[in-house]
């Protein structure tokens, strides 16, 4: 009995496999994964452990649409199996004109380069861990709505992106109320490798809305300004992101908080990248929608490229925190794609 | 007078290797220019400058003028010939390249390029899918598919 249960599912799998390369050859369609061990020292303790793994899908359905599918396995211990299975990015791209596109589904929000440009594999973020700015939930990373894109216009290389979305609070499947999440950015690349760009966000966020597993008590009016600068060359790199969160209640009236973020590697040889990154988040006194936790953090860092999928990253932060106080750590990351 | 001799003899073989070493490099360089554009008759212009090549094969470009889609075919960059393509175009060793790609088309950004073991595979597939484009390092023996000019010429 055992054994034909085994056959069966052995059966299963490889009509499941060939299914998956016929309709390949037909779509191009592309399955990629993405993951990371990791080594941390912490007040004289070692841990060791891995990060999320991620499965990616991309398939073009003919020459106007694409599909992009970005599903994460990741440890959450409240789950009754230590893990659960998160839908990341779920995209349905329709080429209207030229380097137009329109997007429906679930996107990162195209607020900053990073959030823009790098998914939840983490061989290609230039440091191990993404900048506070994104840890600490100031930008919403992910929203679920519809917009138009366009890229590479004119010879400064002019792009925008323009969302309309569900909103913080909202839930993968409907909004929880009727106001919409607005974000709208552009960019140029004026030079080979630099990329400036500038976005503006809004959303009002409703009593009662359920964000990052916290009740929000207060009806919020947000509104995030942010500024990037991008350089990557052959030999040195750069990345400078800044935003600007003003988040209005009635109680308490309009509260700032200023997150940065400074990046600089240079490519010592083909391989090996030493990096140090700075990252600061600066609370006004009575923000309530946001956790306020001064912080700044200091990192340092080596990278080792083995290959285009295969980076070891060794590296060192001191965080000094409003709420935790002091934190110095060692962190060895090893990230691959398959 | 023996020892002028040798001295000179010496000299000469010392601008001989010189000279041989200059063939070779120049022989290199010939080899290395000798790339050219094709493309499929459908979509691809029949002439373009090296920087727009450059912006096609670097993502920056969705479709031609008359609405095709541009599909971008590569040899792959771990061959010899890929290997002068990531250098000549991109300014990037193979590996590079691909990783290049592969961060364009994760963030979602543009689909990769569709990528071949030889040339002859890269010469069918340009030529029966309208907007496709490719690099090669010898003259094309499909008819199928047309030579497009770079700032002018055949080659670069």
């Amino acid at each position: 009995m055992v054994v034909k249960r085994k056959v069966a599912s052995y059966l299963a799998a490889i009509i499941s496999l060939l299914f998956l390369s016929i309709s390949s050859m037909g779509q191009r369609t592309q399955i990629r994964g993405f993951i990371d061990g990791l080594t941390t020292l912490q007040n004289g303790k070692v841990s060791f452990g891995f990060g999320e793994q991620d499965l990616f899908i991309t398939s073009e359905l003919n020459d106007r649409i694409s599909f992009l599918g970005e599903s994460v396995f990741k440890y959450t211990p409240s789950s009754p199996t230590e893990f659960s299975v998160s839908i990341e990015r779920v995209v349905i791209k329709y080429n209207f004109a030229g380097n137009h596109n329109l997007l429906i589904g679930k996107h990162h929000t195209p607020l900053n380069y990073w959030n823009d440009t790098y998914h939840h594999g983490r061989v290609f973020f230039p440091t191990i861990d993404r900048p506070l700015l994104f840890a600490a939930n100031i930008i919403p990373l992910h929203t679920t709505g519809v917009g138009v894109q366009g890229h590479d216009l004119g010879k400064i290389k002019f792009g925008y992106d323009m969302m309309v979305g569900n909103g913080l609070g909202s839930n993968e499947v409907s909004d929880n109320d009727k106001n919409k999440s607005i974000s709208l950015a552009v960019h140029i690349k004026p030079v080979e490798k630099l990329r400036l760009g500038i976005s503006y966000y809004y959303d009002v966020i409703a009593k009662g809305a359920d964000v990052h597993d916290r009740i929000i008590n207060w009806q919020v009016n947000q509104q995030l300004i942010s500024g990037s600068v991008a350089y990557f060359g052959k030999k040195f790199e750069f990345l400078a992101e800044s935003t600007i969160g003003l988040n209005k209640t009635d109680t308490t009236g309009s509260k700032q908080t200023i997150a940065s973020y400074i990046y600089a590697g240079y490519r010592i040889t083909e391989k090996i990248i030493p990096y140090v990154r700075y990252d600061d988040l600066q609370y006004q006194d009575g923000e309530i929608y946001f956790i306020k936790d001064n912080t700044t953090s200091f990192v340092g860092g080596i990278r080792f490229q083995i290959n285009y999928l295969a980076a070891v990253k060794v590296e060192y932060q001191h965080m000094h925190a409003e709420i935790a106080g002091n934190v110095d750590k060692f962190t060895a990351q090893f990230a691959i794609g398959f | 007078m023996m020892t002028n001799k040798l001295f000179s003899q010496a000299k000469i073989g010392k601008y001989f290797s010189v000279c041989i070493l200059l063939s070779v490099c120049l022989l290199a360089k010939a080899q290395e220019a000798s790339l050219m554009v094709i493309g499929n008759s459908k979509g691809v212009p029949a002439e373009m400058k090296m920087s727009e090549l450059r912006s096609v094969f670097m993502a920056e470009k969705q479709r031609w003028g008359d609405g095709t889609k541009v599909i971008i075919a590569m040899i792959k960059s771990t061959t010899p010939l890929g290997k002068m393509v990531s250098r000549r175009i991109y300014s990037m060793s193979g590996d590079e390249v691909r990783g290049f790609w592969a961060g364009i088309s994760f963030a979602g950004k543009f689909e990769s390029p569709v990528t071949f073991n030889t040339v002859t595979e890269l010469e069918t597939f340009v030529a029966q899918n309208p907007g496709a484009i490719a690099i090669l390092d010898k003259p094309s023996e499909s008819s199928e598919t047309k030579i497009v000019l770079i700032d002018g010429k055949k080659t670069f």
